[in-house]
């Protein structure tokens, strides 16, 4: 059925025009191996549908936010751009992401989004932005550190700062918590807040409900460990920290995956890697979840015969067979966003995920309960985007961490700072 | 006297010993850091004589990264910008130094005070620009920013240069009927030559080590300059060191080989060609 | 304030000094430079003032004309001081650095040594890198848990325990200017070198015989004759030094709390992180405007006479 209806579009297309259409695909994957494997998956495209032409062009994290925008401004903009839910209420603010709902409920049907994924997208009675590919943060550690500690991987709060303590010894910081202005930051501390339950920002009528004892609570905590972490973690990022973990100098940290570096830089002894759910609030039990998220491509074109090109292509990815090896670009770090994804054999028979199944899956399951900050049960607004670009849960948690504030002063000045970012 | 020469000596040494803790030593453990064991290089205990030897990081990005394209995009956009900057430096500084017209002066100044507009002002406006002149995502974009950046400290040295020309030489080539142009080109251009040589790898330096701009204006990767290509290879939430070192190197690399062959040429024409 | 008559340089004393006003064919020889830096400084420029007025947020998109109403918000703001502040305590700090470590190195290549000449060709390392590798370099070098200095400095017994360097603002700020005079101090000595071998040897061997010692003639014979290499220096290196972007921005992104956000810093965030791409216009002005006017000052009461 579809391939007749494909087969249509075809015909339609080379009778309305016998140009060939060209997608423009911007990402920031720019690690070579990641590149490869999109180049693979576009050739792959192209020779099938010789009416579209898609490219890709590789940007840098550091610059995209100054980039697009000013590509939209001077008629530039490539035709689909991947992004980070922070990223995409700009761009429909600025009239440049067209709205997707009609596509992503197809895409749903046939391969099922997990339900959290659909939440970091809609908003202002759309979707923005077709979800691609799921991140969410847990907590790593090594087996036998626990074992020669005496003590059992951390549930709750308490657990964990008995833990972060008791692993605290010569040269070795008990757990790697980042202390800069940076979005690695944002997503831990705001890991803390989900599992105290202070997972809202907003409230329902837009306005701010961060000031709370749940959220103190997380800054709390937060500062609490932060006592033994590294003492450059005030200018990590996740390299920073992957890199003390890889190395033995931080027993634990949250991450998105260590994976890759723990397998080429540690050894990579699959059965002493540990991994969990980030500890929950004691009491808090039901609250369990993390910050996870989900990157997604934007259309950027209102020009129809580019959009359906765009679509195509965006479909293409999400098909099973291509979708493992899509997201397979960097082994153990993307984790599938769809049901039908996360079943697709293409995934599962990588080496890597081969070797950490059990990690993987772990991962996996703790993304599926992951929720963003600012995008949380249809109390979203676009003004998110100021507090999250700005980094302003990070630049709270500095006011205790670094000018030495109570988590109850920094978290009231953080609302009001959040309050004028927002207006 | 004896006293004295002691007080040198030691001076002379701590300097010495200070010049290259600081200045040579960062080189040496980066270097050697690029060919040891990812294990080593994160390792906690810092070694400074590498244990282990690797190639694999240099291999990895020399065959499976686009690092040749981006050197060749470095070379073009920086020779290009070095040529440019050249000509139209030495043109104005020839005109300031020996031709005095009504506002040299200001015009002297205004140059070196175009340095009071922040690169990051211009950018978006720059940007916008370039879009509407159809000059994004080419090396030229960048070439005419690489020489705003460039050339007004490159006449100020130029004028320097010219100033050692004595003024005998000039005067006897116009009696013998010589025009302007024949001045410039045989007797002014080869007396400063080495003087023009190290402005010229000021000018290349400035425009190889550009990164905002580099960053912003282009957006294929088949256009990107070495110092962006290589941020770009460093994945978002995993950073290989070893990759990331092997990079460094061999984004230093080039200017380095170019300095074996001409750096004497930059620090005697600017050490002996007394800037003045 | 024409000078007509041109700077004779001790070498070229009793030349024929037939220098004349050539208004044409002076304009001739600049005008190419001239209008390109015109044309790519004052176009951006306007369109920044412009923006400026009004009150657009995202570039691109459209705003209401409001007039100077973002220039009086923001002299109140204490976001835009705190930046001024740091942007001075940056230019100081760099400025005592950068002369610390450049009269060091030119000085010291002023004498003769074995491997001079070595010495004197690669100093400039650490200037002809790329910016990117300078991060690099730096970063993995003060790593607290893996970088060569700190585990020298424990080595040793300076310190106790592995430091951050970057987590506290003052040695943020500090760890900052020095990097950032590690990448120019090279470069600004060679200038400096040039300068010193410009100046007329018999006048240190007439100082000998007066019985001067080094220290002295340091301040008595050297110093003053660089003035008019220290006067483009300070000029250039002060506004070069302001407008530092990439190495701050690359570190430490402004923080911790920031206390490395200099000017170019807040522009860059208020445009492309905060999206109030006027106010960022706002500040640019204002910075452009105070950064001129620092020039005008300096030229005025530094510029070297040139008249013999």
């Amino acid at each position: 059925m579809n391939k007749i209806l494909l087969f249509f579009i075809t015909i339609l297309f080379s009778l309305n025009a016998y140009a060939v259409t060209n997608v423009t695909f911007w990402h920031m994957e720019g690690v070579p191996h990641r590149v490869d494997r999109i180049q693979t998956l576009i050739d792959e495209f192209n020779s099938a549908n010789p009416d579209i032409n898609v490219t890709q062009e590789v940007q840098n994290w550091g610059e995209i936010y100054a980039k697009a925008p000013a590509s939209v401004a001077a008629g530039t903009a490539p035709e689909i751009l991947v992004g980070i839910p922070d990223f995409t209420p700009i761009l429909a603010d600025m009239g440049a992401a067209q709205p997707v709902e009609d596509f992503v409920a197809e895409l749903d049907s046939k391969y099922g989004f997990y339900q959290k994924a659909l939440d970091q997208y809609t908003y202002n009675g759309h979707t923005w932005a077709v979800p691609l590919w799921n991140m969410g943060l847990s907590l790593w550690y090594r087996k036998s550190d626990f074992e020669a500690a005496g003590i059992e991987p951390p549930k709750t709060w308490s657990d964990l700062k008995k833990a972060a303590k008791a692993l605290t010894k010569d040269g070795v910081y008990g757990i790697g918590l980042p202390g800069n202005k940076q979005l690695y930051t944002d997503q831990t501390i705001y890991s803390f807040m989900v599992n105290s339950g202070a997972e809202e920002i907003y409230n329902s009528d837009g306005t701010l409900r961060f000031d709370n004892p749940q959220t103190v609570a997380a800054y709390d905590v937060y500062k609490e460990l932060y006592q033994y972490s590294a003492p450059d973690a005030a200018n990590w990022t996740w390299g920073e920290a992957e890199a003390c973990f890889a190395s033995k100098g931080c027993a634990m940290i949250l991450q998105f995956t260590v994976i890759s570096t723990y397998d080429s830089q540690a050894g990579g002894d699959a059965s002493d890697l540990g991994v969990i759910q980030i500890p929950y609030a004691n009491g808090k039990a039901h609250r369990a979840g993390t910050v996870s998220y989900v990157n997604s491509a934007m259309i950027m074109t209102a020009d129809e015969a580019k959009m359906e090109a765009s679509k195509k292509f965006l479909s293409f990815l999400m098909e099973p067979g291509n979708y493992g090896r899509f997201i397979n670009m960097e082994p153990g770090l993307f984790l599938p966003i769809t049901e039908a994804g996360s079943q697709d054999s293409t995934y599962w028979d990588d080496p890597v995920v081969v070797k950490y199944k059990s990690q993987v899956e772990t991962m996996l399951d703790n993304s599926t309960r992951g929720s963003l900050f600012g995008f949380t049960n249809g109390n979203t607004f676009t003004s998110i985007s100021s507090i999250s670009a700005q980094n302003l849960l990070a630049q709270t948690l500095q006011l205790t961490l670094i000018d030495g504030k109570s988590a109850k002063d920094a978290v009231s000045e953080g609302m009001e700072i959040m309050t004028e970012a927002i207006e | 006297m004896i006293k004295e020469n002691n007080i040198k000596f030691i001076f002379l040494s701590l300097s010495l010993l200070l010049i290259i803790l600081i200045f040579f030593f960062p080189f040496f453990w980066i270097i050697t850091s690029s060919f040891k064991s990812p294990e080593e290089i994160i390792a906690t205990s810092t070694t400074i004589i590498p244990r282990s030897f690797t190639l694999e990081h240099y291999n990895k990005i020399l065959f499976n990264s686009d690092f040749f394209i981006y050197l060749k995009n470095s070379l073009i956009v920086s020779f290009s910008s070095m040529i440019i900057s050249i000509i139209l430096s030495v043109s104005a500084a020839y005109g300031l130094h020996k031709l005095k017209f009504y506002g040299n002066k200001f015009v002297e100044y205004s140059l070196l005070v175009t340095y009071a507009f922040p690169g990051v002002i211009l950018l978006v406006p720059i940007y916008l620009l370039f879009a509407k002149v159809n000059l994004l995502n080419s090396y030229f974009a960048l070439i005419i920013v690489n020489v705003l950046f460039a050339t007004p400290f490159a006449v100020w040295m130029l004028k320097a240069f010219f100033k050692l020309i004595p003024n005998e030489i000039e005067e006897a080539a116009y009696i013998d009927g010589a025009s302007r142009y024949i001045v410039i080109s045989r007797i002014i251009i080869p007396l400063a030559a080495p003087g023009i040589a190290s402005v010229s790898i000021f000018c290349f330096i400035i425009s190889w080590t550009e990164y905002l701009f580099a960053s912003i204006l282009i957006s294929g990767d088949n256009l990107k300059t070495l110092p962006v290509g290589l941020a770009g290879i460093v994945g978002q939430y995993q950073i290989d060191w070893g990759f990331l070192l092997s990079g460094a190197v061999l984004a230093s690399l080039p200017v380095i080989l170019l300095f074996v062959f001409i750096g004497k040429y930059f620090v005697s024409g600017l050490t002996e060609g007394a800037v003045k | 304030m024409n000078k007509l008559k041109s700077f004779q340089h001790p070498y070229t004393r009793g030349a024929v000094n037939s220098v004349k006003k050539n208004n044409i064919e002076g304009w001739l020889f600049v005008s190419p430079l001239v209008i390109w830096i015109c044309l790519i400084i004052l176009v951006p420029i306007y369109i920044a003032f412009e923006l400026s007025l009004f009150n657009v947020k995202i570039i691109g998109t459209s705003g209401k004309f409001v007039g100077i109403d973002n220039y009086i918000k923001l002299l109140g703001k204490s976001k835009f001081l705190n930046a001024s502040l740091n942007s001075l305590y940056w230019i100081i700090g760099n400025a005592i650095c950068q002369t610390f470590f450049a009269f060091t190195i030119a000085l010291t290549i002023n004498y003769k040594f074995p491997g001079k000449k070595i010495m004197a060709n690669w100093i400039i390392l650490s200037f002809i890198i790329p910016t990117v590798v300078v991060v690099v370099i730096w970063k993995l070098m003060l790593s607290s848990s893996s970088g060569v200095i700190n585990s020298v400095l424990i080595d040793i017994g300076l310190f106790d325990e592995a430091t951050g360097f970057f987590s506290s603002p003052n040695k943020a700020f500090i760890s900052l200017v020095l990097i950032n005079s590690w990448r120019w101090s090279p470069f600004l000595a060679l200038i400096i070198l040039s300068g010193l071998n410009s100046i007329n040897r018999e006048m240190y061997d007439a100082s000998k015989v007066d019985g001067a010692n080094f220290i002295q003639q340091f301040f008595f014979i050297t110093f003053p004759n660089l003035k008019s290499v220290l006067f483009v220096l300070g000029l250039v290196g002060t506004l070069l030094s302001f407008n530092i972007f990439d190495i701050i921005w690359l570190i430490t992104k402004g923080g911790p709390s920031s206390a490395t956000t200099t000017l170019p810093l807040l522009i860059y965030e208020t445009a492309f992180t905060k999206f109030r791409i006027s106010q960022a216009a706002t500040l640019s002005i204002i910075t452009s405007f105070l950064l001129l006017l620092f020039s005008i000052i300096f030229i005025k009461l530094m510029a070297p006479k040139e008249d013999d």
